[in-house]
């Protein structure tokens, strides 16, 4: 629609601009390519030196390994298990902390009430304290609880780690929206909760996106107190189950490298799906019309 | 007269005792243990260590089930410092619920009262086919703290490639007026390692560990094999007298004239490996377990065949000098809260008898048990590599005469965390040998005041 | 609307907080159950102890120096990235992701390949600086041990993995700023740059302070690739407060101890987000 009004000044200013910021994300990506190249080296180039940039050969041994395809391995890594508690615990929690957080965060920036602002840095608070802190007494409430080695508890300490995170981002993007856009919707005979399902929430759909990838990632790569409350391997995420590749005094960094390409693949998913909806403001201009 | 013949009467006796004995282990298949009871219905839970080879032995657990009837879970596999956080934790939270768990002799001293004595466990005789020095090691107040399963200790690495070069030996005698041969003291290892590298022979002269638990030891062995120790028998800190300063000088000389790595103070155990490995070290204490990584030639080219064996060297020669060794044992042991702890003790001989030790030493861990021993080094005779079994057998006089584990009281680990950091100030130059050592003194005789180590 | 979050909230943080502030006053160690005691006279033992301790107050300065440090530097290149990404008119989507990468690893893993990366004698970036002439073998760098290095490669560690967190938190904002305000400076002839000045930035303000806060509290909060890539060391040059609390607490079972610290070091932090919070606020106002 606007492609005719495109100046040939724009159109170079758009070519430098997109190279400039490809050239900037693949500068970042450099250690990531180096990780995921790792898992598909042979033994001999991991360690060598001077080190080997690009792979001579691609193997992957160190998955067949991991899938207990390697008869003379007797060892067998719970990947399957890993995977299936990472996703459960990652999915679970981030539906409940963005649902609970957008609720209040719509209610911290659409109402005053008393202690609205220690409310808020109550929330502040619960975000200042790590998992190597929380880890010791969490477990001893949740062995009286009979929580430990559950997944449901587990997803439970997510969903609070990830609320406040969740609350501020929301009511940050709540704020965004022009009051006038829900008393609008009020007028049209809206009540509170139809405006908020009908107007507000597709309007912070970007703040969502946001909080649910922060959400999913923050849980998928937890590791200080999943490795506290989780007392078996059947009951593990996956960062837990990369120490499977420390050993006393080594490191098999291809087998950790291995498994943590295999762990980005849903994390991917879940990123691309995700942030489709990180669009930009189209509903603005939209109420004028 | 009737003295010398009873005397002689003993002797005898116990040569063919000891003769038999050996016969007998060298006779037929090594025996299992521990599968004479009828532990039906029982199940058996275990905390133990993982990764590689550590979980070999875990698949001859069927063949306790069947023949006793016992069901064995592993509750998890962790690496060594994993496991110690968990069994803190547990041991603190009363959250123990397995049976059987991982001990270690530079551990245990933290676990006292939380596992069971195993001298009521195991009889003097089955003790006995057990290495004394360990079971003496890992003795605290009479009680047997854990049952070893393999044990490993810091033996000398040396590139035989460079020793056996003839210019090397010719430009040595030159340099420094001695021979070129494999170190037994501290100062010859000193001089050997500045001649290396200041002739441009390896990158650096020696590799070591330089922070946590790792250096703290490495400094222990040091320390001790020049006749020092960090604390008296009163349990006053010493280290930091004329021979703990000279230790941390000369740490403090290599590192600042690039006789050890330029990132020593953050190098663990594979970093510190990796140096020898990549060729880059003439000469260090290491421990056994690498071996079958050195002697790979895909991993590392430049060693693989090219590096020998010795008893650790003694330290500085002061009084009381003697062979580094410092040592360790992987172990099981019963955990006072266990429900069923004959079972447990039954599992644990199992997992300790001969045919799973020697089954456990075929894939390069040093054994515990003398029956182990005889069959090893006989097997590695065969092998087409000397160094195979002069390792084991150089391993064998090590662990009889210089297993010696960390002081045995539980602040090791806090007194090492406080100790380590100023150790590093020291090499980094930050401040001098004398002042570093006098600050981790006063701090280590605060930590055992507070825990009550001395009447005041 | 509130009552869910803050369930969860207080079961899970508020539990372990109010433990935490009673086993302070205590001389607990883990594996001596019976030094769970409280005496009122020996109360704040564990508290004037650390207020005593150099190692804390180097921990603490390390700690602010870490933080300021990361959480600008992560501010500058967020912004300029997010806003670059905001430009771009083709294969955003496929950016975005990208940039999400280095979140997708866990941060155990990326302690550990970092710490390898820069390892003196092996690692990759001493070994393409030599390759490239720029050092040579004998002046190696000791990249993790020399002052200040050690802290700048736990910085770029933490800003690699992190940089996605605010560079989104700012694109979102930054998409979702009304468009007829910069149909009207077009109209007007502002310069791209005025643009950003007076229009994005102020815009974005809550944003700014939304993300600054939240990376404060996580970067305060460091501990997983720290432990791993330096672990304080050496000689407390990279101590933070959380790798000298948990140690404390944990390895050396002062549990007691290590509590007390936790709530110094959390008082501080309220202290700190509360500053962050009246700016937040403030330039609420100024919308």
């Amino acid at each position: 629609m606007i492609a005719s009004r495109v100046s040939p000044h724009r159109r170079l200013n758009s070519i430098i601009i997109n190279s400039f910021a490809w050239l900037i994300l693949i500068a970042l990506a450099l250690p990531a390519v180096w990780i995921i190249l790792t898992a598909f080296r042979s033994n001999s180039e991991i360690n060598a030196s001077p080190p080997v940039w690009i792979p001579r050969e691609i193997t992957f041994e160190a998955f067949g390994n991991m899938f207990g395809l390697n008869p003379n391995l007797q060892q067998r890594v719970a990947v399957e298990a890993y995977m299936f508690n990472s996703l459960f615990v990652a999915l679970s929690s981030t539906v409940v902390s963005v649902a609970a957080g957008t609720l209040a965060g719509y209610a911290f920036s659409r109402f005053k009430f008393r202690f609205h602002t220690a409310a808020f840095l109550m929330l502040m608070l619960s975000r200042t304290v790590p998992g190597v802190a929380l880890s010791l007494p969490l477990f001893l409430l949740f062995t009286r609880l009979g929580w430990t080695n559950s997944l449901v508890g587990l997803s439970f300490v997510y969903v609070a780690i990830n609320i406040p995170f969740a609350i501020w981002l929301m009511d940050g993007f709540f704020r965004q929206i022009p009051r006038d856009l829900t008393e609008a919707a009020y007028i049209d005979g809206c009540g509170y909760w139809s405006a908020f399902w009908r107007v507000d929430l597709p309007l912070a759909l970007p703040g969502l996106a946001t909080a649910a990838i922060f959400a999913f990632l923050a849980s998928w790569n937890e590791f200080q107190i999943v490795s506290v409350l989780a007392r078996n391997n059947a009951s593990k995420t996956f960062p837990p189950g990369l120490f499977t590749f420390t050993e006393q005094f080594t490191i098999d960094w291809r087998g950790m490298c291995a498994m943590s390409v295999l762990m980005m693949i849903p994390a991917i998913i879940f990123v691309i799906l995700t942030q489709r909806n990180l669009v930009r403001g189209l509903t603005f201009g939209a109420i004028k019309g | 007269m009737r003295k010398l013949t009873l005397i002689l009467l003993i002797t005898s006796l116990l040569a063919v005792l000891s003769f038999g004995a050996l016969v007998s282990a060298q006779e037929g298949e090594p025996q299992y243990a521990g599968l004479d009871k009828d532990l039906a219905g029982i199940t058996i839970k275990m905390l133990t260590i993982g990764g590689g080879q550590y979980e070999a032995m875990y698949q001859s657990l069927p063949i306790f089930e069947e023949a006793t009837g016992a069901t064995v879970e592993i509750v998890t596999l962790l690496d060594g410092f994993e496991i110690d956080k968990k069994l803190v934790q547990d041991y603190a939270t009363g959250a123990v619920d397995y049976d059987v768990a991982w001990n270690h002799t530079s551990f245990m001293s933290r676990y006292v009262g939380f596992v069971e004595p195993l001298n009521n466990y195991f009889s003097a005789e089955e003790l006995a086919a057990f290495s004394p020095s360990i079971v003496e090691a890992a003795t605290i107040d009479g009680n047997l703290q854990l049952i070893p399963r393999h044990a490993d200790i810091s033996a000398l690495h040396y590139r035989t490639d460079l020793y056996n070069d003839a210019d090397i030996q010719a430009k040595y005698k030159e340099a420094t007026g001695a021979d070129l041969a494999v170190p037994t003291t501290l100062e010859e290892v000193d001089m050997q390692a500045r001649f290396f590298h200041d002739n441009g022979y390896t990158k650096y002269g020696y590799s070591i560990v330089g922070k946590e638990e790792a250096v703290t030891g490495r400094f222990y062995e040091f320390l001790f094999g020049s006749g020092g120790n960090y604390f008296d028998e009163n349990w006053e800190p010493i280290f930091n007298n004329e021979i703990g300063v000279s230790v941390a000088e000369l740490l403090r000389g290599w590192y600042a004239d690039g006789i050890i790595a330029e990132d020593t103070p953050n190098l663990v155990w594979d970093g510190d490996a990796a140096n020898f490995c990549n060729g880059d070290v003439a000469l260090k204490l290491e421990w056994y377990g690498w071996y079958s990584y050195f002697q790979t030639p895909d991993s590392c080219p430049n060693v693989a065949g090219n590096f020998g064996l010795a008893r650790g060297f003694s330290g500085f020669q002061n009084e009381g000098a003697r062979p580094t060794g410092w040592a360790g044992a992987h172990a099981f042991s019963i955990t006072s809260a266990s429900q069923n702890k004959e079972a447990a003790a039954q599992l644990i001989k199992f997992l300790t008898s001969e045919r799973i030790g020697y089954e456990e030493a075929q894939l390069g861990f040093l054994p515990v048990r003398d029956d182990v021993w005889n069959r090893i080094i006989s097997d590695a005779s065969a092998s087409g590599v000397p160094l195979d079994q002069e390792r084991l057998e150089v391993a064998r006089v090590q662990i009889t005469e210089d297993f010696k584990t960390p002081p045995l009281i539980a602040e090791w680990i806090p007194f090492s965390n406080l100790f380590y950091p100023h150790l590093q100030a020291i090499m980094l130059g930050d401040v001098t040998a004398q002042e570093g050592l006098d600050a981790a003194a006063a701090e280590a005789r605060q930590l055992l005041a507070d825990a009550g180590y001395y009447d005041e | 609307m509130l009552l869910p979050s803050f369930v969860f909230i207080i079961i899970v943080t508020g539990f372990p907080l109010l433990y935490s502030l009673y086993v302070s006053f205590t001389p607990y160690e883990l594996l001596k159950p019976n030094s769970l005691i409280f005496e009122l006279p020996k109360a704040l033992n564990n508290y004037t102890r650390l207020l005593n301790d150099p190692v804390f107050w180097k921990s603490l300065g390390n700690t602010i120096i870490f933080l300021t440090v990361t959480v600008n530097l992560e501010y500058f290149l967020a912004l300029g990235l997010s806003q670059l990404l905001a430009q771009v008119t083709r294969g955003q989507a496929i950016m975005r992701t990208m940039l999400m990468i280095p979140m997708m690893f866990a941060p155990i893993l990326v302690g550990f390949q970092f710490r390898w990366f820069f390892n003196s004698n092996l690692g990759l970036v001493n070994n393409a600086l030599v390759s490239l002439g720029i050092i040579g073998e004998q002046t190696r760098i000791a990249w993790l041990v020399d002052e200040p290095l050690g802290m700048i490669c736990i910085i770029i560690a933490t800003i690699w993995m992190n940089l996605p967190v605010m560079t989104i938190i700012l694109l979102a904002g930054t998409l979702s700023l009304p468009q007829e305000t910069y149909e009207a400076a077009d109209v007007d002839g502002a310069s791209a740059w005025q643009k950003f000045r007076f229009i994005t930035l102020p815009l974005l303000a809550p944003f700014t302070y939304i993300a600054l806060t939240i990376r404060s509290l996580d970067v305060a909060r460091a501990f997983d690739i720290v432990r791993i890539m330096t672990d304080g060391g050496p000689a407390r040059r990279t101590e933070l407060i959380w790798t000298y609390a948990g140690r404390l607490a944990i390895e050396d079972t002062k549990f007691g101890l290590g509590s007390a610290m936790s709530w110094i070091t959390v008082i501080i932090s309220v202290g700190f987000t509360v500053y962050l919070f009246r700016q937040l606020v403030k330039s609420r106002i100024v919308e």
